[in-house]
């Protein structure tokens, strides 16, 4: 069942993501400070800014802005890194033969670990600010393998699309701070009219954000119905990123 | 005589690339569908080569020889036709790739090892003779930007060596920094030929073929127009 070829695989993708947990923060002076501090910054900026226009009905605005950072801070950084990867990875597609998807599955996951410490660290805060049920925890690994399913489903059809069509990646540039408005992370959904809530589901990040403030916080979710759309959305996108880059990773020595 | 292993066959390969003039954007791919001007590099190639021969490849520039050599080390796909090979395939073209600069010597050899093919346990165990082989002392645990650039080509080919390949892809240009190491890494080379690895080689330099190779492969514009036995082949000295 599990060949050797399956071990060299995960062996590969493993070190890939070491190397680049490693190389990061190398020469940073505030090293793996900056997991936490670059959440922190926009928590502290935009909370000020939007407690004072947004009627937003929770107990705590900050932590609830933080909640929703977090997972959209990983999902558009990992988009964002990955798209031009295979492009900026060219020496290494020149190189050798080796399993492509591990350039992009490598800054997935190590983008995954850095969610993960600073979800961490949310916790021990949650711990002595509020209540964490335990049952409501329970979602938080399912949130977390959701949202890096739909990360890497769409990294790998970004960046494999990139290598033919540079255009790409100026997309990308171009969605992602769109795409953050279109999510209620700044504020909820109950401020937005019901007949438009099945477009915000169509937005798959809509339905995880708020398993992970449901996880987190224990904030009500809108409209559980509605997640079926965004959890099909997920599978899809997961499906076609995977299929697409498998095709076209062949190639991709042509394109670079 | 014992029955002679395949390490290569190639059946039918045509390798056909799309001409970009400029960037293809998305627009233009739109428009201009259908009519993408193309460039045949590979046009139905056929070849076995068998365990241990040491093949010459020849040709003029654009004849097809680094695709076809790429083909082989699985680093592109053709466009039609199998391709099967046997054993890993090391190729020795490009040695700097596949390093990061951030990250140091030792950690660059892992990584690099991976890259072309190694398990972790293999890297494990041939690591020290990499460092001494490439000749990098107390660098090592210093990140590669502080390199020169022969001591990265030492580590690449110091890597790339050690990978016990069963197949090698040379090619002419490569450089291997200073006088001493080009000496040293010939020498090494010189040894695959002995232990009869199976080596595929490019080059222009016909002397280097008819005294190292046992088979000569001259590619004009993608296609075979011979595959020799070299017949006054000898093992060099």
């Amino acid at each position: 069942m599990f060949s050797e070829k399956h071990h060299f695989w995960l062996e590969f993708v493993w070190a890939m993501t070491v190397k680049e947990i490693k190389a990061r923060y190398k020469h940073a002076i505030l090293g793996f400070l900056w997991i936490i501090l670059n959440p922190l910054l926009q928590m502290l900026v935009i909370g000020f800014v939007f407690q004072f226009f947004l009627p937003v009905q929770v107990d705590n605005y900050f932590l609830f802005l933080f909640s929703g950072l977090l997972p959209w801070i990983f999902f558009s950084f990992t988009l964002s890194k990955c798209t031009p990867a295979i492009v900026y990875e060219r020496s290494l597609i020149k190189k050798a033969r080796f399993p492509r998807e591990a350039i992009i599955l490598s800054i997935v996951f190590s983008n995954v670990f850095h969610l993960l410490v600073s979800l961490a660290l949310l916790l021990v805060v949650l711990l002595f600010v509020g209540e964490v049920s335990l049952l409501q925890l329970a979602l938080l690994p399912v949130a977390i393998l959701w949202i890096t399913l739909l990360a890497s489903g769409l990294s790998l059809l970004a960046t494999a699309l990139n290598a033919r069509f540079r255009d790409v990646n100026f997309f990308v540039q171009a969605v992602v701070p769109l795409w953050f408005y279109a999510t209620p992370i700044v504020y909820t959904l109950d401020l937005i009219p019901h007949n438009l809530h099945a477009l915000f589901y169509l937005n798959p990040m809509t339905a995880v954000i708020e398993a992970f403030r449901f996880a987190l916080l224990g904030l009500p979710i809108t409209q559980l119905p509605f997640w079926f759309v965004s959890i099909v959305v997920s599978l899809v996108l997961c499906v076609f990123g995977w299929l697409v880059f498998q095709r076209e990773s062949q190639y991709f020595d042509d394109w670079v | 005589m014992k029955k002679k292993q395949i390490a290569i066959e190639l059946k039918h390969i045509t390798k056909r690339y799309v001409l970009h003039h400029e960037k293809p954007t998305f627009s233009e791919q739109l428009v201009r569908r259908g009519k993408r001007e193309e460039f045949i590099a590979l046009n139905d190639i056929s070849l076995t080569i068998y365990k241990g021969e040491s093949v010459g490849i020849i040709g003029p520039n654009g004849a097809g020889k680094t695709t076809l050599l790429k083909i082989i080390a699985g680093i592109t796909t053709p466009t039609l036709g199998l391709v099967s090979v046997h054993g890993r395939v090391v190729s020795l073209i490009d040695l700097e790739a596949g390093f990061n600069p951030e990250l140091t010597g030792e950690e660059n050899i892992y990584l690099n090892g991976l890259v072309i093919g190694m398990r972790r346990k293999e890297i494990e165990r041939v690591f020290k003779k990499i460092v001494a082989f490439a000749d990098i002392g107390t660098f090592i645990d210093a990140p590669l930007y502080t390199y020169s650039q022969g001591m990265k080509l030492r580590l690449g080919f110091s890597v790339a060596v050690h990978a016990d390949p069963d197949i090698l892809i040379l090619d002419e240009g490569m450089a291997v920094g200073d006088e001493e190491f080009r000496k040293k890494s010939g020498k090494r080379i010189k040894q695959f030929f002995k232990e009869g690895k199976t080596i595929l080689i490019a080059t222009h330099w016909l002397e280097y073929l008819r005294k190292n190779c046992t088979k000569l492969l001259n590619l004009q514009e993608g296609s075979i127009k011979n595959f020799l036995q070299i017949a006054s082949h000898r093992t060099v000295q």
